[in-house]
């Protein structure tokens, strides 16, 4: 072969390894292990934070909350869409407990809206004893009945 | 011919030179030495943690919705940003409610049905102001959740030009930020505008599926607070009886978003109008 050829050779050889070698190092060690992707991207998501501890791991700790809740007209509830995020607090029950923010959040759910379900309970918030407080006259963990902190109760009965 | 056979035969002998020149290229990136510098490298870039456990191949998730069972409370879209770190601007969502108010059609006309009114203020979030439309012009009025369908031939893997986004093995599209360059394309390419670009971390976002509470035994946030039960949320591949989205499946007609794209969503809707696109 002509020394020019076998110096080209010789060069395309050199340029070829050095990119497989570049190849090894760059390409992440799992990639490819499901598919034409980072592996390791699935347990980087995986590993976020998390901030809503599930209606299960509130029950463990407050069971006289969760049977009555469970028994009550708000039973497909979960503890955290009243409470807000509570996972910081599951873990270590001296953080700051999550709590209903403020009155007008049980109209988030039951404020009269012509597009929600017919059959969804709602009030007209200006009809529905505007004065009061909803707790005033509705147990948060079991609406139908009246609350059971006396101070709370109001004169009004509610339907059982 | 004879060019044919020339090139060929130089075709071989190179195929048969550069094997093991490949064969050492690999040996040198795969010894120890190699492979710990390498690690080192990348530990400096990513940190991972295995959910331990967890394997990827014995899931299929799915996700329903109700949406005869809405009621537009906005606790689903607020419980996604808390959970997922979303940006607060109204503009970002990763899942986020919709109100439809078709109005009666024009009694003069032959249609059927009158023009369709779509709002959806800060998504859902905080609720939704009284109907804009009086009662008695409104045909039907409804909410209509909305997040990423997890298609199965999804366009934004298929516009993506670096491979950042993909289809993991349990039914969930995922993006790597790590490879994500943010150009952009998967939010022009996705049909269901659910999509973005951060513009902190310059990267696409999206649902995940909450992957972080699923991989861990827990349901999406989103599932997690909804009131009424219109989200559900399940395993494909679990055989139960009652698991809750074969039940609702099975319950229920079904129907997915735009079939006529034929990118076959994951995420399965009940009681949908012909106007929700
Ligand atoms: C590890 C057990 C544990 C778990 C799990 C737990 N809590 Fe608690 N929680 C407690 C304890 C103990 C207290 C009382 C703390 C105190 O009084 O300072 C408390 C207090 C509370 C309070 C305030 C009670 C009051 O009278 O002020 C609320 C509300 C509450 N928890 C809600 C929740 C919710 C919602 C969850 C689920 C996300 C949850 N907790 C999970 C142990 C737990
Ligand atoms: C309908 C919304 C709602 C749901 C669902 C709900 N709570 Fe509450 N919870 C409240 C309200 C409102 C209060 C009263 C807060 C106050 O008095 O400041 C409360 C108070 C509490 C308290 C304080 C002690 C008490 O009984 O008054 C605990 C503990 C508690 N909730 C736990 C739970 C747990 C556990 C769950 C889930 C099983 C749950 N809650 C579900 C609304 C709710
Ligand atoms: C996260 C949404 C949500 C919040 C917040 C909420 N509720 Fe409810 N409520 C529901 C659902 C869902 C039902 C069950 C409706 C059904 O049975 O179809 C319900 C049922 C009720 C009922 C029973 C209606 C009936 O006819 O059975 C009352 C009363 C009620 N809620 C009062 C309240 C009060 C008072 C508060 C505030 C402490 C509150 N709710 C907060 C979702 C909510
Ligand atoms: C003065 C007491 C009182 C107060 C305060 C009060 N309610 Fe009621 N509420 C009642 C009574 C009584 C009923 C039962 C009405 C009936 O029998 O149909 C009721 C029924 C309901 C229902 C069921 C409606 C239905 O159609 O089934 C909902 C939902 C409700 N209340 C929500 C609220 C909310 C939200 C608040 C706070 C804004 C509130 N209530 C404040 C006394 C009260």
């Amino acid at each position: 072969m002509p020394p020019q050829i076998t110096r080209l050779v010789y060069l395309t050889l050199a340029i070829v390894a050095v990119y497989f070698l570049a190849r090894g190092f760059l390409v992440p060690a799992s990639f490819g292990q499901y598919g034409w992707y980072r592996g390791n991207a699935l347990k980087e998501i995986a590993a976020l934070p998390i901030r809503y501890a599930g209606r299960a791991a509130c029950a463990e700790c407050h069971e006289e909350a969760a049977e009555r809740l469970a028994k009550g007209s708000h039973q497909g509830l979960s503890c955290e869409a009243c409470h807000g995020p509570g996972a910081a607090h599951a873990e270590d029950p001296a953080e700051a407990a999550p709590k209903p923010e403020n009155s007008r959040f049980c109209l988030r759910c039951h404020e009269f809206n012509l597009s929600r379900p017919a059959k969804f309970p709602q009030v007209e918030a200006d009809d529905h004893f505007p004065d009061q407080k909803c707790a005033e006259c509705h147990a948060p963990h079991s609406p139908m009945q009246a609350p059971e902190d006396a101070s709370k109760r109001n004169a009004k009965p509610v339907k059982k | 011919m004879f060019g044919f056979f020339a090139r060929a035969a130089v075709g071989a002998w190179a195929v048969s030179v550069l094997r093991p020149v490949k064969a050492v290229a690999q040996k040198v990136a795969q010894s120890p030495v190699a492979r710990s510098a390498r690690e080192a490298i990348q530990k400096a870039f990513v940190t991972a943690q295995t959910p331990t456990g967890y394997d990827v191949h014995a899931h299929h998730w799915a996700m329903a919705i109700d949406v005869e069972r809405c009621i537009g409370c906005g606790l689903c879209a607020e419980a996604c940003k808390g959970e997922n770190h979303v940006l607060k601007e109204p503009f970002y969502f990763r899942t986020w409610i919709e109100r439809y108010i078709i109005r009666k059609p024009d009694p003069r006309s032959f249609e059927l049905r009158g023009e369709t009114l779509v709002d959806s203020p800060n998504g859902g979030i905080g609720g939704f102001p009284p109907s804009p439309v009086r009662k008695e012009n409104i045909l039907r009025t409804f909410f209509v959740p909305k997040l990423c369908n997890q298609c199965e031939h999804s366009p934004c893997i298929q516009a993506c030009p670096v491979g950042a986004t993909f289809d993991s093995p349990d039914g969930a599209v995922l993006i790597d930020k790590e490879y994500c360059i943010g150009c952009g394309f998967c939010v022009q390419a996705c049909p269901y505008g659910c999509r973005f670009l951060n513009p902190v971390t310059k990267t696409a976002e999206k649902c995940t599926l909450c992957y972080h509470r699923i991989t861990h035994g827990l349901r999406p946030a989103c599932v997690e607070v909804c009131p009424t039960g219109a989200r559900i949320f399940g395993d494909l591949k679990d055989g139960n009886e009652k698991n809750p989205v074969r039940v609702f499946i099975e319950n229920n007609k079904v129907q997915v978003l735009k079939p006529h794209l034929g990118t076959e969503p994951r995420v399965y809707y009940a009681g949908l109008d012909k106007e929700v696109r």
